[in-house]
């Protein structure tokens, strides 16, 4: 019975992935059974010969080749993603895309959303004067993204695609699944802080709910507006007890937010938790070494009401 | 700042400035795991070509999708599901390219396959050793090429490469236990085919 036991779990015992108490008994076993030491020995024979396929390490060539092909790619990438910024206004978009005086003749963009076709023609004869032949009204479309660009070779012409949305609205209560979820949208997406502040601080009235918890853990690590991760710390604040990740986020934000008030607000509500170990990890180097004196002093006072451990 | 208590805190540091935009953190991030990528991917495809190429669409795919990473895992996990679904999909394209592979026949009459590569960066004193080791590579080289991508990809995984049966399971999107199964069918298929090989 035993030896079944053994033989099937001979192979993970050679790959070192057996738990500390069936590795025990597997080698007490093996101590008095010729039949399993011999199947052991088989399986150990072959996976070492397994090796006759050795891993090569890539020579410092390739990997030097292989860093420079990247670097090259990355830089194409971002030029890429440059375009997808440019979001909402189309005016701002004409002002950021610089056009060279050189580059004149004609300028054709054609835009695509949903059964919305828009064109915008602008034609320029050897840097004369831009005469533009003006379509749908801005406001009641706004661009959210350049599909692609493209310039037929050897011209001067220039294709542009573009998608847009009309703008729309709902009402409603912080109870509608409609509005919880624009309102989780706009916290992540919105380039306008004032907005994502407002989002923020209406999901603040629902940490409970996982969804706005996650979008309040996402602010604090992310946005870059320090009043909205402020406040999606004190929201967040009371649940570093019974949530774990709660608490890693915190802790996260303690050790690498850029602005000292958010710091100082994570080091007080990691007050509660300050006996867990991880807590007290960086408690520790906090207190030996941190540049802000009063979270170094703090974090001195935070770990000396602990009891003490060994 | 406080200091850096852990790797794991750096490699948290460099992501965000990543998602941030901060091109110089990513560069650092993948010198980190470089050449980690690099050996798998050799290894995998036996040809330092291939390689390069799953490496550079691994490194461009993650910097692409930065933004997208929540911390949900480590980074080395997430890297590496990159690099292995690359991986798997090289695997599956070999494999129906496989089916008209052109195949020549050597001097002693065998035929071997025209696209096979195997990487030998070994060369010693002793030529005939050479050679044996050489037609020992080959054919395991072959009878790994009779797994499914999944089950080469476990194998690799764990036996060449030696990450935990637990990460290899989560590379992969599944559980410890799947990947234990996973390796244990490679384990007898590799051994069917290679029961000739003292």
């Amino acid at each position: 019975m035993k030896c079944e036991w053994v033989k099937e779990n001979v192979l993970l015992y050679v790959y070192n992935e057996l738990p500390d108490d069936a590795r025990y008994e597997l080698e007490q076993h093996l101590a008095r059974c010729a039949d399993c030491t011999a199947e052991l020995k088989t399986t150990r024979k072959f996976h070492t010969m397994l090796s006759e396929l050795p891993v090569e390490e890539p020579s410092p060539n390739l990997v030097a080749a292989s860093r420079m092909r990247l670097q090259e790619g990355l830089e194409t990438a971002e030029q890429g993603r440059f375009w997808h910024r440019l979001i909402f206004d189309p005016a701002a978009w004409l002002r950021q895309v610089r056009f060279a005086p050189a580059l004149a003749a004609a300028i054709f963009i054609v835009g695509f959303a949903g059964g919305i076709a828009t064109t915008y023609k602008v034609v320029s004869d050897r840097g004369a004067s831009i005469a533009s032949v003006p379509v749908s009204t801005p406001a009641e479309s706004s661009i959210t993204g350049i599909q692609s660009i493209s310039q037929d070779p050897g011209s001067n012409h220039i294709s542009i695609k573009y998608n847009t949305v009309s703008t729309q609205e709902a009402q409603g209560s912080l109870n509608d699944q409609r509005i919880q979820q624009l309102l989780l949208f706009a916290a992540r997406n919105n380039y306008n802080s004032g907005v994502r502040m407002d989002s923020v601080d209406l999901l603040t009235q629902e940490p409970n709910n996982t969804h706005v918890r996650e979008a309040l853990m996402y602010a604090l690590r992310y946005d870059s507006n320090p009043g909205v991760r402020l406040k999606a710390l004190d929201s967040l604040g009371p649940f570093v007890k019974s949530d774990p990740r709660v608490r890693d986020v915190v802790l996260e934000a303690l050790i690498q937010d850029s602005n000292p008030g958010v710091r100082t607000d994570a080091l007080r509500l990691l007050d509660p938790v300050r006996a867990d170990s991880s807590v007290r990890t960086v408690l520790q180097e906090l207190a030996r070494s941190d540049q802000n004196q009063y979270i170094r002093s703090q974090a001195r006072i935070m770990l000396s009401q602990l009891p003490e451990f060994d | 700042m406080a200091g850096q208590a852990s790797g794991r805190i750096d490699d948290t540091m460099l992501v965000r400035e990543a998602q941030h935009g901060n091109r110089a953190a990513f560069e650092e991030l993948v010198r980190s795991y470089d050449q980690a990528v690099l050996r798998l991917a050799l290894h995998l495809t036996g040809s330092e070509h291939e390689a390069q190429d799953v490496y550079q669409e691994a490194f461009l795919k993650a910097y692409k999708s930065i933004g997208n990473f929540r911390f949900e895992c480590s980074f080395y996990t997430w890297i590496y599901r990159i690099v292995t679904n690359l991986c798997l999909d090289h695997l599956r394209k070999r494999q129906v390219r496989k089916e008209d592979a052109p195949v020549a026949t050597d001097a002693a009459g065998e035929q071997y396959d025209v696209l096979d590569q195997v990487p030998d960066g070994r060369s010693g004193a002793n030529p005939e050793r050479d050679l044996m080791r050489r037609e020992l590579g080959k054919r395991i080289s072959h009878a790994l090429e009779k797994l499914t991508p999944r089950e080469r990809m476990v194998f690799e995984l764990k036996h060449y490469h030696g990450l935990k049966l637990r990460t290899v399971g989560e590379v992969l999107h599944t559980t410890e236990e799947t990947a234990k199964n996973t390796l244990f069918r490679a384990t007898q298929k590799l051994r069917g085919a290679l029961a000739d090989m003292r």
